[in-house]
């Protein structure tokens, strides 16, 4: 692997919450076009570091890289601006503006004198119709319905619709599959494939191991704040060995 | 869904209720009272309305973004008393004490709006606090007195507040001023960049940070706002009447969040309408007068306006309900 593949790169991230050490010493890198699956335990500090690349949380010590240069990360416009988008769990979408505002949200399309900030609704609402039916939702829904009209897959593909639109280098899926319907699931799967076909990369976080099985190229294991393994090929491992990883025993003892 | 009429929309949007209440009260008032619609009582009515309106339209704005402000009656009675006591005294012109007072404004809007952002106390809290600092400097600087102002004369007094008759009404520039106020606001709430970062702000604060709205800069800026407007509104009653009191504002911010939420701006943020807002204005602000017209004592008016409020508030929910059902 050269530095000019590498999109992505965590060095040596320690993160405390009082005297409790949530992350020691993890790195972790994503290539361009690659589905890193992120997996682990309650607790063992996956939502921790991707806040912490998506600029929820900062840490106390390590490093970030994109594109080979150090990046400094302090609030989620940081990350945005450095292309990383993240897709949270309960969507974090604002229920009673519409969909195209919600896609919009923080970079409002304007027209006309700049003073006077007007919103180009119509381009918002075309886009976001167009957008619509790229994730694959058929339904004819408005773009102007709000969101608290929608069912938690339809919310998840808005989100989704988000990070397409602003073509993010990284995008990152925390736990986009729960609490959606078995088509809406496939939806979301094939999404994430489709986003690498046209050049994102994508960290997958999900609980459900055979989701991440179906679309990651490698797999990352943490536990307790540690990085266990790094580079587990789903084609060549079985879903109970990766389990065993994840509870507690090492990688080594898999390969011995 | 997509092929409902025009009055169907109209009918389903937050602004009907509102509509329809105060077509009724004056519909009401004017069968019960011959001279309720007289050019005299509409002119007298549309005095004050302005006044009230234009802190209820910074309110809306703030309540929007999710947040409130219990000074605004105190800011409104302080203002004056800043730019008639410099005058008076002789230390500055009009104009610059006019001046004085809008920056003290946006110094007490920001000191609200930074302690509720920064040190995350709730705003009933701060406001509450600042309530009480405001007005009590109010009455400390005056000694409790009123301060005259019959004294100036400023081309500033005419474009704030100057009166005119016209088929027969006696029209206060402020009247054009609250239209002019309210005009812009509608357009920046529904229009504009920044109305949707207060809707995002008041809806889901945490997302919308998470989006790159600056949610806590946005509300400061609100919280400032919402205090100008209420210093400028204090500066043009003062004018109007020809005197500051210290006290004069006392109670205006629940009267005033009152008219807010009539108009169906959610009191927990992240829905707001200044058309609804200027109809629930009107609606109090007829209310107390027909009450009066009619002949129902005015010691009865807070019966009508808290059956108002509560009324409304039933309404609204369960238009929210209907509109939520099923999906």
């Amino acid at each position: 692997m050269t530095m000019a593949e590498e999109l992505v790169r965590m060095e040596k991230i320690n993160k405390f919450f009082g005297r409790v050490q949530a992350l020691e010493d993890v790195s972790l890198s994503i290539r361009k076009n690659e589905i890193v699956g992120l997996l682990g335990d309650n607790g063992a500090g996956k939502s921790t570091l991707i806040k912490i690349l998506s600029g929820a949380l900062t840490a106390e010590r390590g490093d970030i890289y994109i594109n080979g240069r150090k990046v400094d990360i302090r609030n989620t416009t940081d990350a945005i601006a450095h292309g990383i988008e993240t897709i949270y769990q309960d969507s974090a979408l604002v229920t009673q503006l519409s969909i195209a505002r919600n896609i919009f949200l923080g970079r409002e399309p304007v027209k006309g004198p700049p003073l006077l900030g007007r919103m180009d609704q119509d381009a918002m609402n075309t886009a976001a119709a167009a957008l619509l039916k790229r994730v694959g939702i058929t339904k004819n829904i408005p773009p102007t319905t709000p969101i608290s009209a929608l069912s938690g897959g339809e919310r998840q593909a808005v989100a989704i619709a988000r990070a397409m639109h602003f073509e993010s280098d990284l995008i990152i899926l925390d736990e986009p599959t729960n609490n959606l319907g078995v088509d809406e699931t496939r939806g979301v799967l094939r999404f994430v494939r489709q986003a690498r076909d046209t050049g994102h990369s994508c960290i997958f976080i999900a609980h459900n191991i055979h989701h991440v099985f179906q679309v990651v190229d490698r797999i990352v294991v943490l536990r307790r704040g540690k990085k266990v393994a790094d580079d587990i090929d789903p084609k060549q491992t079985t879903i109970e060995d990766v389990e065993w990883i994840i509870t507690g025993m090492t990688a080594e003892d898999i390969h011995a | 869904m997509r092929s409902t009429g025009f009055l169907q929309r109209f009918i389903a949007r937050p602004e009907f209720g509102p509509l329809v209440l105060l077509l009724v009260e004056i519909v009401v008032f004017t069968a019960f009272s011959g001279t309720f619609l007289s050019a005299g009582n509409i002119s007298n009515l549309l005095a004050f309305t302005p006044e009230l309106g234009m802190i209820a339209l910074g309110m809306t704005m703030l309540m929007t973004s999710g947040e409130f402000d219990l000074s605004v009656g105190s800011t409104f009675g302080f203002a004056p008393i800043v730019m008639w006591t410099l005058y008076n005294s002789g230390v500055a012109s009009l104009e610059v004490g006019f001046v004085a007072a809008m920056l003290l404004a946006v110094v007490i809007g920001f000191s609200n709006g930074w302690l509720v952002t920064r040190l995350k106390i709730p705003s009933f809290l701060v406001t509450l606090g600042m309530l009480l600092v405001v007005r009590g400097t109010a009455l400390y600087i005056t000694a409790g007195f009123p301060q005259g102002t019959w004294s100036a004369e400023s081309p500033l007094m005419d474009l704030i507040v100057g009166d005119f008759t016209i088929f027969g009404f006696r029209i206060y520039a402020s009247l054009i001023w609250f239209i002019v106020f309210a005009v812009i606001l509608t357009y920046v709430l529904t229009k504009s960049k920044a109305g949707n970062w207060i809707l995002a702000a008041g809806g889901n604060p945490q997302s919308a940070q998470a989006r790159g709205v600056r949610v806590n800069r946005t509300k400061i800026v609100l919280f400032i706002m919402a205090a100008v407007m209420a210093a400028y509104a204090g500066v043009t009653s003062s004018i109007r009447v020809s005197a500051a009191n210290p006290n004069s504002g006392t109670g205006y911010e629940l009267e005033v969040i009152a008219m807010v939420v009539i108009g169906g701006t959610a009191l927990t943020g992240g829905r707001g309408t200044i058309i609804g807002t200027v109809l629930g204005v009107l609606i109090l602000r007829t209310m107390r007068n027909g009450i009066v017209m009619v002949g129902v004592p005015g010691l009865a008016y807070n019966i009508f306006i808290g059956a108002i409020i509560l009324g409304m508030m039933a309404l609204h929910s369960w238009l929210e309900r209907r509109h939520h059902a099923g999906t």
